[in-house]
């Protein structure tokens, strides 16, 4: 038989916490789940009244639960938000198309608004035609970057101020584990990936279920009856984030509080001090936030366009900066940033530097300049 | 290849072959190198190499024994001594198992010639609460810079020669004959069979603290503590002023993804870098931390380095059955499909600081009751900290009702306050006293009662100057944080 | 068709433990149609030497991660790892890094 509720010690518990290993009921779990929500958002200073939040809807487990709880904590505790779901289609078929249709039914049950932007609007590639041109690896890559700046855009567009992100404490400490496994100290030095702002883009980010477990997100969907769609990207396999997801799921087997222990982690880690940090500045081409001259997203569309996919992933610095020279690449060098073997032409008929050719090449031209307007008309004042 | 004579014998990085010769020669350097680049240990100075009978620690050993044994000019200056600790009562060995492993680590620590210590880990039970406490490093010892102190070294062993054996080597004579190796602190003055009596119950007393600890990877934490302990004693007690951990680059990148894991990560460059100064007066120090696991186990198989294979607290264990136990399981299957990852792991700790950016230097942060780390448990809003006390206080009563005293974990300590304080907290009282990491050590802990004594009569003390404190609170002035003499 | 040969295989680092704690074994391999190789002989210590939780030696049709394999005194890695061709009297050394120090 099942212990007492340790919270209300009157009726059975239902399910023991992996976060504190209280065994609790259903309902004092789902009371103690929103209350720490609602605490999360007002120790952390998420919000303040007025305020346009554009919630990340991906039609997952995460954005479904966060969505709810926000509509519901601001109405319980009148928070004054204007709340939006905001989604992002990557063009992933048999994905995307299917968890936009569990957004649309969130949508119709809550009456928020819903707005969508694609990256093939924005971008002029969708990540299946992306990961066509690149092979099974680094997908993930792309469509991270693509995402980052897409929310950033979209919730620009929707005139919203803060990005509300379902983001729960198995990222945060999948990122911790992940700038360890990646050497990634400029990373570490943002707080791994804790913080309560993002800080990286253009719009404020918070992530209000930062601390919640992805076991008790489920739990919580589950019991109230949530819809939402759970098939993994049909890309993620292949990612390397998805070993440090495994190594998570046994360390959380191993010891339950460890998702917590690495958040904790996380936050308190410090980088030496002489260390140098990249300068944050701007895109030269679309006035996002960047460390280098080209933003991560232009460099990435670069080697798309340019047939070079691999441009923008690892280090290939040396090989940008001779093909922002107008420099031509060896054909070695070529191959190594990804271009396809067969069908190369011969190196002397390259065309003064335009390098590589695709089926459709300038047809984002019309589009990019509609993205970069966003930020390059300063709109933005941070 | 190196030298393009010989043939190679093994691989490091792609692409980059080692002849027998050449190996040997880059392992020496990359030794003398590290402790060259750090210069940490000073000429004439004791250091402590804790000894496990492990492929690293011997590996260290073998590279201290062919400094000492150089001429003059590169000559290593220090004074070293071995520590070994026996944990078979804690790693399912029999008494006679232990005894076959002692006489091998024996054979191998009176080979070196230097003098050497010991312990079993029996002995925390007759620790002093000072081991507890940080001693300033001694401020009336040598203030000149490192190069005027080798300088001055070579200068003296200079007037030294040609008369009697050099410095250290008479030093080293001198400890030998004044050392006795066996004999624990509590075990002073007593005949044989009433010392073979007190050894058995200790032995008792630490079986029964494990047992009292539920998870592997709580046990593995306090094994460890213990053991530092235990060497900080013994390196105190006999002057060593630093002690050599045999930490390779392997080791220690299990270790960061580890202690990441634990919630220690505010401690991480303390517990992984090259030079570790909690205690104050004795700093520890790894000298072995750019060898690969790899480069060390060839290293000790070509050159015949002896070493003593013994079980740990997990050997054959179950693979998930700790956080340790996973963690390395999964850096050696990522190392096998990715060869940089260890490497990576282990550069992006050196990119740590030990001290947190905001601590001013002056001020002197409490430390944890167990591993003397800065504690990291300040709550600031809206961090991961923040939020586990909340959801701890969500899920249980919200008025702790008098309920009556459930039953005690230890027989006959129903009806004193102290074992158990409650079932969900064990040592509720305890974990202020505690970094983050060490408190998940204690919560796995069920009965405090059988942590030795130096443990919780230090405890008492930090927390009857808290009270003493919180009463004269009103009476101080501002600024007045000034703690009267720790000693 | 591979005669019969005569191996030196040791084991180290630990790894003796799941050997009965013997650390050298002079072994015969048998004859068989296809030439001996590393990976077969793997195989066959499984079968014959092995005596308990192979998983922690064996893993997939190679050494367990952490495993290093020295083929007379020299890396295996040098010689082709797992296809390395055996030779009658050849020394292998398996000596594992987990969990040392």
């Amino acid at each position: 038989m099942p212990a007492p509720c340790s919270a209300c010690g009157a009726s059975l518990a239902a399910l023991r916490r992996p976060k504190t290993g209280h065994a609790l009921c259903r309902a004092c779990f789902l009371a103690a789940f929103e209350e720490e929500t609602h605490q999360a958002i007002v120790a952390g200073r998420l919000f303040r009244p007025g305020e346009t939040v554009a919630i990340g809807a991906s039609g997952g487990k995460d954005s479904t639960v966060l969505a709810h709880l926000l509509q519901l904590l601001d109405q319980r505790h009148g928070y004054g938000l204007r709340l939006l779901l905001l989604s992002v289609d990557e063009g992933i078929a048999g994905y995307r198309d299917a968890s936009l249709a569990a957004v649309r039914r969130h949508q119709r049950r809550s009456g928020l608004p819903l707005h969508v932007v694609s990256y093939r609007q924005l971008y002029g590639w969708s990540m299946d035609r992306i990961a066509r041109h690149l092979g099974p690896r680094n997908n993930c890559t792309f469509c991270g970057v693509f995402r980052r700046q897409a929310l950033d855009r979209g919730a620009l567009l929707m005139g919203a101020d803060k990005i509300a992100t379902g983001h729960n404490a198995d990222d945060v400490a999948e990122t911790v584990l992940m700038n360890f496994l990646r050497g990634d100290g400029g990373r570490l030095h943002r707080g791994a990936g804790t913080g309560p702002a993002g800080g990286e883009g253009a719009v404020p980010r918070c992530k209000p279920l930062r601390h919640a477990y992805e076991k008790e997100i489920v739990l919580y969907a589950y019991f109230q009856g949530l819809d939402y769609f759970s098939t993994e990207c049909v890309y993620a396999p292949q990612a390397y984030r998805g070993y440090a997801r495994t190594l998570l799921k046994e360390l959380e087997a191993a010891r339950p509080s460890a998702v917590a222990d690495l958040g904790h982690s996380g936050e308190r880690l410090s980088l030496r001090s002489d260390l140098r940090m990249p300068a944050r500045g701007t895109c030269q081409r679309c006035g996002y936030v960047a460390s280098q001259p080209l933003c991560k997203a232009c460099v990435l569309l670069e080697g798309l366009d340019r047939g070079l996919p691999k441009l923008g992933i690892g280090k290939h610095r040396r090989l940008r900066d001779k093909l922002q020279d107008g420099q031509p690449l060896t054909q070695e060098e070529r191959r190594h940033l990804g271009a396809p073997a067969e069908g190369e032409p011969p190196e002397e008929q390259e065309p003064r530097g335009e390098l590589g050719t695709d089926e459709e090449p300038r047809l984002q031209g019309h589009v990019k300049e509609l993205i970069i307007k966003p930020f390059a008309e300063g709109e933005i004042t941070r | 290849m190196k030298c393009k004579e010989a043939s190679p014998v093994l691989v490091i990085r792609v692409g980059d072959a080692f002849c027998k010769a050449c190996f040997r020669e880059y392992f020496v350097h990359k030794f003398r190198a590290m402790l060259g680049k750090n210069r940490a240990i000073y000429p004439g100075e004791k250091v402590l190499l804790a000894l496990s009978g492990g492929p690293a620690s011997s590996s260290m050993l073998r590279q201290v024994q062919e400094g000492l044994s150089r001429e003059t000019a590169k000559k290593l200056r220090f004074i070293p001594g071995i520590i070994y600790v026996d944990e078979g009562a804690v790693c399912g060995q029999s008494l006679a198992e232990r005894e076959e492993t002692l006489l091998q680590m024996e054979t191998i620590l009176q080979a070196s010639g230097f003098p050497y210590h010991l312990a079993h880990l029996e002995e925390v039970f007759d620790l002093p609460s000072s081991i507890l406490q940080r001693v300033p490093h001694n401020p009336a010892g040598p203030k000149n810079s490192y190069k005027e102190a080798v300088e001055g070294f070579i200068r003296q062993q200079r007037q030294e020669e040609g008369g009697g054996p050099s410095l250290p080597e008479r030093q080293i004579q001198e400890k030998l004959a004044e050392i006795s190796m066996r004999d624990a602190p509590g075990m002073e003055g007593l005949a044989a069979p009433e010392a073979r009596l007190l050894a058995a119950v200790r032995t008792e007393q630490l079986i029964r603290l494990f047992g009292s600890v539920k998870t592997l990877t709580a046990k593995e934490e306090l094994l460890q503590t213990l053991r530092n302990h235990l060497i900080l004693h013994t390196a105190r007690a006999q002057g060593y002023s630093k002690a050599m951990m045999g930490d390779s680059c392997t080791r220690l990148a299990v270790k960061l993804l580890t202690n990441l894991s634990l919630g220690r990560g505010a401690s991480l460059a303390m517990d992984t870098g090259f030079s570790d100064d909690r205690h104050g007066d004795v700093v520890v120090v790894r000298p072995m931390r750019e060898y690969s696991a790899k480069e060390i186990a060839f290293y000790n198989h070509l050159f015949g380095v002896p070493t003593v294979f013994t079980p740990a607290l997990d050997t054959k264990a179950l693979e998930k059955a700790s956080i340790h136990r996973v963690i390395e399981r999964f850096l050696y299957r990522l190392q096998a499909e990715f060869p940089s990852t260890v490497s990576t792991v282990y550069r992006t700790g050196e990119k740590l600081s030990a001290t947190p950016g905001d601590a001013s230097p002056a001020a002197e942060p409490e430390r944890c009751l167990l591993c003397l780390c800065a504690l990291d448990t300040n709550v600031e809003d809206g961090s991961a900290l923040q939020a586990i006390l909340v959801s701890e206080q969500l899920s249980q009563q919200k008025l702790p009702a008098a309920l009556p005293t459930e039953r005690g974990c230890c027989p006959g300590a129903e009806e004193q306050r102290g074992c158990c304080m409650n079932t969900t907290a064990p040592g509720a009282d305890f974990l202020p006293l505690l970094c983050y990491g060490c408190r998940l050590t204690i919560k796995d802990t069920t009965c405090l009662e059988s942590l030795p004594l130096y443990v919780r009569a230090e405890a008492e003390r930090r927390k009857r100057r808290a009270a003493m404190k919180l009463e004269i609170q009103e009476f101080l002035l501002e600024d007045e944080a000034v703690t009267p003499d720790e000693s | 068709m591979a005669a019969p040969m005569s191996l030196l295989v040791e084991f180290g680092g630990g790894a003796e433990l799941l050997f009965d704690g013997v650390k050298k074994h002079q072994v015969t391999l048998p004859c068989q149609p296809e030439p001996w190789d590393i990976r077969n002989l793997l195989k066959w210590i499984k079968q014959n030497l092995l005596k308990e939780r192979p998983e922690l030696f064996i893993q997939g049709d190679t050494v367990r991660p952490g495993i290093l394999v020295l083929v007379n005194d020299a890396d295996w890695e040098l010689m082709g790892e797992l296809d390395y061709k055996l030779q009658d009297q050849d020394n292998v050394v398996f000596i594992s890094t987990l969990h040392g120090g």
